[in-house]
């Protein structure tokens, strides 16, 4: 329960009262830029700069972890053609600025921002001779001043409006080595708000409750604070998180990637569960907000306690805990060449990505391979040239090659613009003098296979129905596919009435394996990702369940039009590792079953099994327990990612059609979770769609 | 021809339910066996009735309800799930349908599994040596109870209780812990009278670890029109009614609503 000061502050929130202080213009960055001719690295601390100096400070009474952003824009760096000509060498990643890692939080928390500065002074000097070095050094340092002096405005602001309390907090934080976990929390959000302000995007918070778990404890044992005390800090921190979240981009409103992660093992290996881990998730249960998003590392020693009180989360509706198998992640990023101590470090991107906080510049999502054109493609071109099955597969192999080889190669020019500021957070940037965007330890990149249950499903009815069978004629199969099976419902029905991935059928979880396989082995093949990294499969979807099936404006990959599974054009596919829509499932220890035969050391980038519990299944505490068991029998059944939503159909619906009656009703819509009534209408419309697999 | 002995080692199936919260403890699959003597009025199973394979209509869709697997198939597929449902509390459960009708399938597909909890969950309207066959392989049975009068029981299920009742009292001298679960009817099942009767019954036996209170169900009529079958509950489905618990913790017994 939030104490009634919080519930307010809540409401308010919510209603975004706190938007009435956002005033002012951008600021025009450009012009000045222009006329000292600044080169690219100083230009973005520049835009740090004038972005902390236009903000005016909001205290709210009764506030005790503050900033609130008044200028909602983050204004360009260059004017349009000579941002254009930046990358005219290359190709930038989206948006351009460095987006969807992870900070090293443990390290300028404890050193503070004035600790991050004489590291900077000290490589300076280290390196007075390297021109570029100085360059970004020098920028590192008007970042930290532009964080600095605007933490000071908010100390003048707190001194003038009577806040003594907060104005000697201020004083300290984020300049210094916080004493309390007041402080600590403080000091995060100045930090970590100031690279949005930046034009970074998908911040992530990584590994919350071990890096933030020393300034708890040290309050704890001095008895300065108790556990209730420390819990309505953190509320108040996880709310200060949706101010303003709505000014972040993403392709829905909610897509922010403001994730953190709990639980799992230390870098030596040692159990990572601690106090705060249960508090955190307490928090995120009370606050009940779109952010943070949690996320969870579980084994199967996990406590079951620990998993009740992710349960009751997962209760809320709004779409976390994600669960992350630690039995299989670690592994897996060793396979893919992390040492074994980063592995056990790791943390989501902004969705489900596997990074490694503070040493990672990994690119996990430069695009998914569209699973159902290759089968697709691959059927229509082949079938009629009385192919065997193997060559067949041998077609859609290559297909699969060839989109990853598109990907990648557009990708080999990467091109990521200069990020001083986010240099000072991560390991070792200003320590050797170079910007992160020259690279980190890990510079790898990650691909989505999507649409992979429906692509699978169609193979599999390929095989039964025109090869094994012999019931179906290969040009019967193309002109129906063609013509979205006019006049052919018995065929589309005979098709969808196949094996399906997700009932522990072997056939058809076999030719799910083997497009991972061929994901996975396009992938290895590509070798150097041009950055001195490697390509890693993954199993998510993002929004491609969507655009695959009705397009989207600037998307590159093919629409799909009806599919051999007996799925019509149009029809959303399953969205990251989820049995098709519709098809008739036994339930969640098959669908776990099916997933559990991946071999996830070869496609380790994240992607979750996702699955629809009834709201009614958290009946009572024995049931709840239950749930637990459930999470628990995914690590069980080898499987890598969970996504567990909770989901009444009915409330759906009727949010649908009166929305400004549910104006707080979340929803999980992929790596994310966000306000139903803010979605636009075809993703509305997949989540009521998903009830068919409610279990 | 199949011969007996095939007979017995295959069953007829009407669903597979994984995740069954409501069917024991632990994480659990529930097999539902086709086929049923008793015809409660207000049953939500509609299709568990007949031991024929049957076809289900929707507006939409239509499929057929009802499958012959052979033990060996059954057990194969349930032990593919054995170690998880082992490590998490949990096992199978044989609910129906009334699991007595194919006891004998039952007990060959049990004989079969890979040391798992077994639970039945039966009405208790069969033949003593099919109860002691269950019995026999349970590691809890759930047993419904709905009316304790003769007549409302032959009213509304079709059948008397008697042996319902004598199986009950079959299984406390053969010690198989048992949950008593009783359907909340409006009106029929949930009068005080009734639980009272119930309460007094059971109480007596010493195999009862605790008694459950089924909630009546607003969906229970839902498949009726698709199995081609016409729902007349017999009762209000509205009335709703706060149900006293006190009867069963005078008995001693441990009761809850579920």
């Amino acid at each position: 329960m939030l104490s009634e000061r919080l519930e307010s502050m809540r409401e308010s929130v919510r209603a975004k009262e706190h938007a009435c202080h956002r005033r002012q213009e951008a600021p025009d960055v450009v012009s000045e830029c222009d006329a000292e001719a600044l080169s690219w690295p100083r230009r973005v601390s520049r835009l740090l700069r004038r972005q902390c100096e236009a903000e005016a400070p909001v205290i709210e009474p009764g506030q005790r972890i503050v900033f609130t952003r008044t200028v909602p824009d983050v204004p360009p760096v260059y004017d349009e053609a000579s941002w254009a000509a930046k990358f005219a060498d290359g190709r930038a990643h989206e948006l351009g600025p460095i987006s969807n890692i992870c900070a090293d939080w443990s390290m300028p928390l404890r050193q503070g921002l004035e600790g991050r500065r004489a590291a900077c002074e000290t490589a300076l000097a280290e390196f007075a001779d390297d021109p570029e070095a100085v360059e970004f050094l020098e920028s590192a340092v008007e970042s930290i001043d532009s964080v600095l002096a605007l933490a000071g405005r908010y100390a003048e602001a707190a001194h003038a409006c009577g806040r003594d309390d907060l104005a000697e907090m201020l004083a300290k934080v984020p300049a210094r080595t916080p004493q309390t976990f007041h402080e600590a929390l403080q000091s995060l959000r100045f930090m970590h708000a100031a690279l949005w302000m930046n034009g970074h995007y998908h911040v992530g918070l990584g590994r919350f409750d071990q890096y933030m778990r020393p300034y708890l404890q040290a309050d704890l044992q001095t008895e300065r604070i108790d556990l209730a005390e420390a819990e309505e800090l953190l509320a108040e921190f996880f709310l200060s998180l949706n101010r303003d979240s709505d000014l972040y981009p993403g392709v829905q409103q909610g897509d922010n990637g403001q994730s953190l992660m709990l639980g799992g093992v230390t870098r030596d290996g040692e159990c990572a569960v601690n106090e705060l881990t249960y508090m955190v998730l307490r928090a995120a249960r009370d606050v009940n907000m779109i952010d943070p998003k949690i996320n969870l590392r579980v084994t199967r020693d996990t406590d079951i306690k620990l998993l009740e009180l992710a349960a009751e989360l997962t209760r809320k509706g709004l779409g976390f805990p994600q669960y992350s198998n630690d039995e299989v992640v670690i592994p897996g990023l060793v396979a893919h060449g992390y040492d074994l101590e980063d592995a056990r470090d790791y943390t989501v991107a902004a969705c489900w990505e596997y990074i490694i906080p503070s040493r990672g510049m990994d690119v996990v999502n430069i695009g998914a391979v569209s699973f159902p054109a290759a089968v697709n493609e691959t059927v229509s071109e082949l079938l009629p040239q009385n192919i065997s099955f193997d060559a067949l597969c041998a077609g859609i192999r290559k297909n699969v090659r060839a989109q990853v080889g598109r990907l990648v190669g557009s990708y080999r020019n990467l091109i990521l613009p200069p990020a001083p500021y986010y240099s000072v957070l991560m390991h070792d940037c200003v320590e050797r003098g170079r910007d992160l965007s020259q690279g980190a330890k890990y510079n790898n990149f990650g691909i989505h296979g999507a649409g992979s249950a429906n692509a699978a499903d169609a193979l599999q009815a390929v095989k039964a129905f025109v090869f094994d069978e012999g019931s179906v004629a290969p040009d019967t199969l193309v002109d129906a596919l063609r013509s979205n099976y006019e006049n052919a419902e018995v065929l589309r029905a005979q098709l969808a009435s196949g094996a399906k991935v997700g009932n522990n059928d072997d056939a058809a979880d076999g030719q799910l394996i083997f497009l991972f396989d061929c994901l996975a082995d396009a992938c290895e093949e590509e070798g150097d990702n041009g950055r001195g990294g490697v390509v890693r499969a993954g199993t998510g979807s993002a929004m491609y369940y969507v655009w695959l099936a009705r397009g989207h404006e600037g998307m590159c990959e093919p629409v799909v039009g009806a599919t051999a599974d007996g799925r019509l054009a149009g029809e959303f596919f399953s969205s990251s590792l989820a049995p098709s829509p519709g098809v008739q499932i036994r339930g969640p220890f098959s669908v776990l079953q099916s997933y559990g035969k991946l071999d996830y050391q070869r496609i380790c980038n994240g992607g979750p099994v996702t699955m629809e519990l009834s709201d009614s299944v958290f009946r009572s505490e024995e049931t709840i327990h239950k749930v637990a068991l459930l999470i628990r029998s995914f690590v069980q059944f080898g499987c890598q990612q969970l996504q567990l939503n909770t989901l009444d159909v009915k409330t759906l619906e009727d949010a649908k059609a009166h929305p400004e009656q549910h104006r707080n009703l979340i929803v999980r819509v992929w790596g994310w979770s966000g306000y139903f009534c803010e979605l636009a209408p075809e993703y509305q419309d997949h989540i009521i769609a998903r009830h068919k697999h409610v279990f | 021809m199949a011969t007996r002995e095939q007979d017995m080692e295959s069953g007829i199936i009407f669903d597979i339910k994984e995740f069954a919260i409501l069917d024991g403890p632990g994480l659990r699959t529930t097999v539902f066996l086709k086929g049923c003597p008793l015809r409660c009025r207000w049953c939500h199973n509609p299709e568990g009735m007949s031991t024929e394979p049957q076809i289900m209509r929707s507006e939409s869709d239509q499929r057929l309800v009802g499958e012959r697997w052979t033990a060996d198939r059954l057990a194969t597929h349930l032990n593919g799930q054995a170690s998880v449902l082992r490590e998490n509390e949990g096992g199978v459960t044989f609910s129906g349908g009334e699991p007595l009708m194919q006891a004998e399938f039952v007990a060959a597909v049990v004989r079969r599994l890979d040391d798992m909890h077994v639970l039945v969950d039966t009405a208790g309207h069969g033949s003593a040596e099919a109860m002691r066959l269950l019995a026999g392989c349970s590691d809890l049975i759930h047993y419904d109870l709905k009316l304790m009068d003769p007549d409302a029981h032959q009213r509304f299920t079709g059948k008397p209780n008697g042996r319902i009742l004598e199986n009950l009292k079959l299984l406390d001298r053969l010690g198989v812990p048992t949950v008593i679960r009783v359907p909340l009817v409006p009106g029929l099942t949930d009068i005080e009278g009734n639980l009272a009767e119930i309460a007094h019954f059971v109480g007596k036996l010493a195999c009862i670890s605790r008694v459950e209170l089924l909630p009546y169900n607003r969906a229970a009529g839902g498949k009726y029109a698709a199995c081609g079958m016409r729902f007349d509950p017999g009762c209000d489905e509205d009335a709703s009614r706060s149900v006293c618990l006190d009867v069963f913790r005078e008995h001693g017994l441990h009761a809850i609503l579920v």
